[in-house]
């Protein structure tokens, strides 16, 4: 589903990544592992198609298209879905109405009919119960005021909403403590399909004890450094980041 | 400011305005609260003229009543509450000229205690000058809802008078009017324990200008100004705001957003005046203008006048453009751009819209917003 | 010992009325009274001025005949009478000075009670001195040292004669002859002030400061600085002035002009405590001043700083021009106005380049009856792509006679700007001053500590050796404000 080869891209000038090869097919899980500053989140950002992340060499092939010719709407149309680390706050636009329009433009530009307000609340309400978003919270405005962990489970609702076939899941772990993180990772869990690809970034192993990998591969620097299968977690939790990435160099 | 005026004769009151109004004349950028506002430049040739301009109310509510302006002759007709407030104030320019350059307008009156439910919908209409007056007894409430309506030129003199604990909801809409060259003072009063809400939503004009002078005179009064515009081609909006805190324990809040495209130009020039002793005085400003157009403009002046130490004031203002993260979150999420920027434009005007108390009224300000704000993007 | 260090001293050992209250008994040599082409002319020739220079003065002169006084400020002073005034005064025996010695000991004297001892001990202090009594300069001393690098540090006079091409380059460019009303007066009758010029890629090596006071009664200072740094290279400039006590309103109209290059970077920082009249608002100088940077080239920076404690009333906006793309222009200041002074200061930020930055912080502390007001300008042009500015404003009300204003105008044209402008106004919290006195800090002592951590962000801003002296100035400008 998802082929990148060679990957240089380029943000404000300063090449992050610097050939980065990864092929993921549907119904797998990766995880990207790296220490700060290797990449990751350009990864994401470049993925998802956000402005100032220049491909500079290299390509990126979802199903046969090349992604980077599409714009973010477009992406995500097609099913490309980004959980961002740090989701951002729009005040002005409630939750309930971002998750409607949304959708509904997901769909129109499938060439699929709209869903009507009534509609998206039935759908919502039903996903939203397992991951623990209140009503309230679908009626303030757009994480403005919702804690870490509130945040990220918003992004993992949207997931269930939307149904993408490539997810991406940036760094969601990051400021959650273990009650939020299994929640989150339930929810993730959960959208596990033979359809849908999925991968996983994260900094820290303990998020794949519960989202267990198919594959994981370790960015340094802006390469693949490392392959392996989940057990290279555990490598890299005993021996750290330095060790596999000396090994490599 | 102003001084309770039962003895002065209306006559007075009228010559002290022709004599401010032939010392200034017609106010141009030179004026340095009319740098962002050519009034004498945008009149033209035509100048200010001696029409005199129409007012229309609809259906009057029940327990308002009302008094016709032009039947200020003889003396003895005129009720003692219009004796009492009306030409209050000469000193402003363009108040002034209203008054001399007028043949009459509306006056309103609400009694005491008296809870009106259904809003005062009035509209001034026509080219020229008029004068409106509106004086709220002890404990009194009311929404005016002011229509302002296309013309060549057009000055409206406009005083409010609350009383105490009476609170007043104003909220005046005003279209887009081409090559309209549209001018208006209000001078409101608020003694203690009154509230003055007031919502200015302008789509802009060859040159739109609504200047507020507001009175906060008695323990606990209060003001709490909100606007928006959504300005294109060559729209102007200017809303200059003078808000008094002339007693302790009184509070001011001013939110005014705007959205300016095309080559328009949006002005906000709110002073705020603490006066000795006014302890306890409380006030903040926010402005804020988002640029869409290569040409547009935004002119921003908060401005604070403190001479008591016990207060808190602060104010802000900013200028910029949409925020490129909240941008790029709704098109990962699959919203096309130019949907996205609407949805944006919509939630930066929101909390000023919020701001309008009666639902009717604010609903319909969201939608003139919605179809303005689709025009521009 | 530097400067500062000695000044430092002499200021901390002040509880007493103004320190500088005293006049040098040196026989001055003077113009005579009024304002007029003659004494434009007498000014040029005491200067041994060349014709250009007569001719740009008489020029000015004319223009200004023809001006009048700006009154839009928020400032109110009795009528300024400019023909009852002295426009020349020195210090009779004074050609150039080639070593110390050859000054007249009684000037040295006045220098060392002002803190400024013109001897080798400060070469190892690192700072050069160019000591300006009333309208002539004494004695330059580190020009060697500056030669070296080939920094010229010198007092206007003296460029006009020696570096004539470069003083017509840039004389009048940053601040036209006709910009406002003091400046014009200026051009016509400054009679002196400094000039630097650091050439491409130098670094200048030491700090550069000027002092100077106004002695003889009724003469106005006229000051005319010009600072140029050229392409890549970067100066740090120092002000500090003091006056004496004085019954007669005393007008201080200086111009400055600073040139930043492409790549060059001038900090100029300033701590001002002019006489700033008695308890009873009686006497005081005028500080009307017209400061500017004109941010030239590429990448260039201009940054003000500046601690206003003093003049009766003050009236001064330093200014930066951001010309070049990715210029940046910067204002810290803290105004103090106490008793009956009359502030009415702040800055512009003009942004005319693409990726041009501002940034403006600004602290206003008013007492005793005084009118305390912050005025600022950030405009964007049509041009200025992806300008970026961020304001805080911020006053403090000491007791309820005096006012703090604050009149910000912020005026974009172009859509990729962005503009941040944020004030507030508030007094001295009575739960921090009762916290300090609970634990035996005494009122004033107090204030001065609570007013320093409000200046914080702008104290940090100074070069060290003002830091200190400046935090001093604070804490005594404010003695007595409270209770």
């Amino acid at each position: 589903m998802l082929e990148i080869r060679d990957l240089h891209v380029a943000v404000d000038g300063k090449e992050i990544l610097k050939g980065l090869s990864l092929n993921i097919h549907a119904g797998q899980v990766h995880a990207i592992m790296g220490p700060n500053g290797s990449g990751k989140s350009t990864l994401s950002y470049v993925l998802a198609g956000r402005a100032g992340y220049d491909i500079t060499e290299g390509s990126i092939l979802y199903n046969g298209e090349d992604l980077g010719a599409l714009a973010p709407e477009e992406r995500a149309a097609k099913g490309v879905f980004l959980a961002m680390q740090y989701p951002v706050e729009i005040p002005g636009v409630t939750t309930m109405t971002f998750l409607k329009t949304a959708l509904n433009a997901q769909r129109r530009h499938r060439g699929e009919a709209d869903i009507d307000a009534v509609g998206v609340l039935k759908l919502v309400r039903a996903k939203a119960k397992t991951l623990n978003v209140s009503e309230e919270m679908l009626k303030r405005a757009l994480n403005v005021g919702f804690s870490g962990g509130e945040k990220k489970r918003l992004e993992i609702l949207q997931m269930a909403l939307f149904e993408p076939k490539l997810a991406i899941l940036d760094e969601t772990d990051s400021g959650l403590d273990i009650d939020a993180l299994r929640l989150v990772a339930e929810g993730v869990n959960a959208l596990r399909d033979p359809s849908r690809a999925m991968l996983v970034i994260t900094h820290y192993q303990r998020l794949l004890d519960y989202i267990v990998p198919d594959r994981i591969h370790v960015l340094a620097k802006g390469r693949i450094v490392a392959e392996g299968g989940k057990e290279l977690a555990l490598e890299l939790e005993a021996k750290g980041y330095e060790h596999i990435v000396g090994q490599a160099a | 400011m102003t001084a309770a005026l039962a003895t002065r004769p209306l006559e007075t009151r009228k010559a002290e305005a022709a004599s401010v109004w032939q010392s200034h004349g017609v106010p141009h950028r030179r004026i340095e609260e009319w740098k962002y506002s050519d009034l004498k430049a945008a009149l033209g040739e035509k100048g200010i003229g001696a029409v005199f301009a129409e007012w229309q109310v609809q259906s009057l509510p029940a327990g308002v009543e009302m008094f016709d302006l032009s039947l200020l002759n003889p003396p003895a007709n005129v009720p003692e509450w219009v004796k009492a407030h009306f030409a209050a104030n000469t000193g402003n320019v363009m108040g002034a000229a209203s008054l001399a350059l007028s043949a009459g307008g509306i006056a309103f009156r609400v009694p005491k205690d008296a809870a009106i439910s259904v809003p005062l919908k009035l509209d001034f209409t026509g080219p020229g000058h008029v004068r409106g007056l509106l004086v709220l007894e002890e404990g009194a409430s009311l929404t005016l809802v002011e229509g302002v309506g296309s013309t060549s030129f057009r000055n409206v003199g406009l005083e409010i008078v609350l009383n105490p604990r009476a609170s007043l909801e104003h909220v005046r809409i005003s279209p887009q009017a081409g090559d309209s060259v549209l001018v208006e003072e209000a001078f409101v009063r608020v003694a203690a324990g009154a509230s003055y809400r007031g919502h200015f939503a302008s789509f802009g004009s060859k040159l739109s200008r609504m200047e507020l002078q507001i009175a906060l005179e008695g323990e606990g009064a209060q003001a709490h100004l909100s606007g928006v515009s959504v300005l294109d081609d060559r729209a102007h909006s200017d809303v200059t705001s003078h808000v008094i805190h002339r007693h302790g324990n009184t509070n001011s809040t001013q939110l005014f957003k705007h959205v300016v495209g095309g080559r328009g130009q949006a002005v906000y020039q709110g002073k705020v005046t603490v006066a000795k002793g006014a302890n306890g005085s409380d006030s903040s400003q926010t402005a804020k203008a988002l640029l869409l157009g290569e040409a547009a403009e935004a002119d921003l002046k908060p401005e604070l006048e403190i001479f008591a130490d016990d207060v808190k004031c602060a104010h802000g203002a900013a200028v910029g453009d949409l925020d490129a993260e909240s941008l790029f979150y709704m098109r990962a999420r699959g919203i096309p751009e130019a949907e996205a920027r609407g949805l944006l434009l919509q939630a930066f005007l929101e909390d000023a819209v919020a701001e309008i108390a009666a639902t009717d009224q604010r609903e319909l300000v969201r939608t003139e917003l919605l179809t303005a704000l689709k025009g521009i993007a | 010992m530097s400067i500062a260090e000695e000044t430092r001293e002499q200021v901390a050992q002040i509880g007493e009325k103004y320190k500088y209250g005293f006049v040098t008994d040196i026989e001055m040599e003077r113009a005579p009274k009024g304002l007029s082409e003659d004494t434009v002319r007498y000014i040029s020739a005491k200067k041994g001025e060349p014709e250009w220079m007569l001719e740009w003065r008489l020029g000015a002169f004319r223009r200004w005949q023809a001006m009048k006084e700006p009154k839009w400020a928020r400032v109110h002073y009795p009528q300024i009478d400019y023909q009852n005034a002295y426009y020349y005064a020195a210090p009779k025996n004074t050609p150039k000075k080639q070593s110390l010695d050859e000054v007249d000991p009684k000037l040295l004297e006045t220098y060392k009670k002002l803190g400024i001892p013109l001897h080798e001990q400060m070469a190892l202090a690192g700072v050069a001195v160019d000591a300006v009594f009333d309208s002539v300069s004494v004695a330059t001393t580190f020009k060697e040292k500056l030669n070296e690098a080939g920094v010229i540090f010198c007092p206007i006079s003296e460029a006009i004669r020696d570096y004539p091409e470069l003083v017509q380059k840039y004389l009048g460019s940053v601040v036209p002859v006709t910009d406002n009303f003091f400046a014009t007066l200026n051009a016509a009758v400054f009679s002196d002030g400094t000039f630097v010029y650091v050439p491409k890629g130098v670094r200048c090596p030491m700090e550069l400061s000027t002092y100077f006071r106004i002695n003889a009664s009724e003469t106005g200072q006229f000051e005319r600085t010009l600072i140029i740094a050229d392409e890549d290279s970067y100066v740090s400039y120092l002000e500090g002035c003091t006056a004496p006590k004085r019954d007669e309103n005393q007008l201080h109209a200086a111009v400055v002009e600073l040139v930043a290059l492409d790549h060059a970077e001038i900090k100029y920082s300033t701590v001002q405590n002019w006489y700033p009249g008695d308890e009873n608002g009686v006497g005081g100088i005028y500080n009307f001043v017209t400061k500017r940077g004109d941010c030239r080239g590429k990448k260039s920076k201009i940054s003000w700083t500046q601690v206003e404690t003093g003049s009766a009333i003050t009236w001064k906006y330093p200014s930066c021009i951001l010309r070049g793309d990715d210029s940046v222009g910067e204002f810290y200041s803290i105004a103090i106005a106490n008793h009956f002074q009359q502030a009415d200061t702040g800055t512009k930020m003009i942004h005319l380049g693409a990726n041009t930055k501002s940034r403006i912080i600004s602290k206003g502390i008013s007492a005793g009856k005084a009118q305390n007001t912050y005025r600022g300008l950030v405009s964007v042009y049509g041009k200025a792509k992806n300008a970026r500015n961020y304001t805080q404003c911020d006053s403090l009300l000491i007791g309820p006679e005096c006012g703090a204003h604050t009149v910000p105008y912020i005026e974009s044209r172009n859509k990729t700007a962005r503009i941040e402008h944020e004030a507030t106004t508030s007094k001295i919290a009575e739960d921090q001053l009762f916290y300090c006195l609970a634990r035996g800090i005494p009122q004033d002592e107090a204030v001065s500590l609570i007013v320093n951590g409000f200046c914080k962000e702008v104290l940090q801003q100074l070069p060290m050796e003002f830091a200190v002296e400046a935090q001093k100035l604070v804490g005594i400008s404010l003695e007595g404000s409270v209770g």
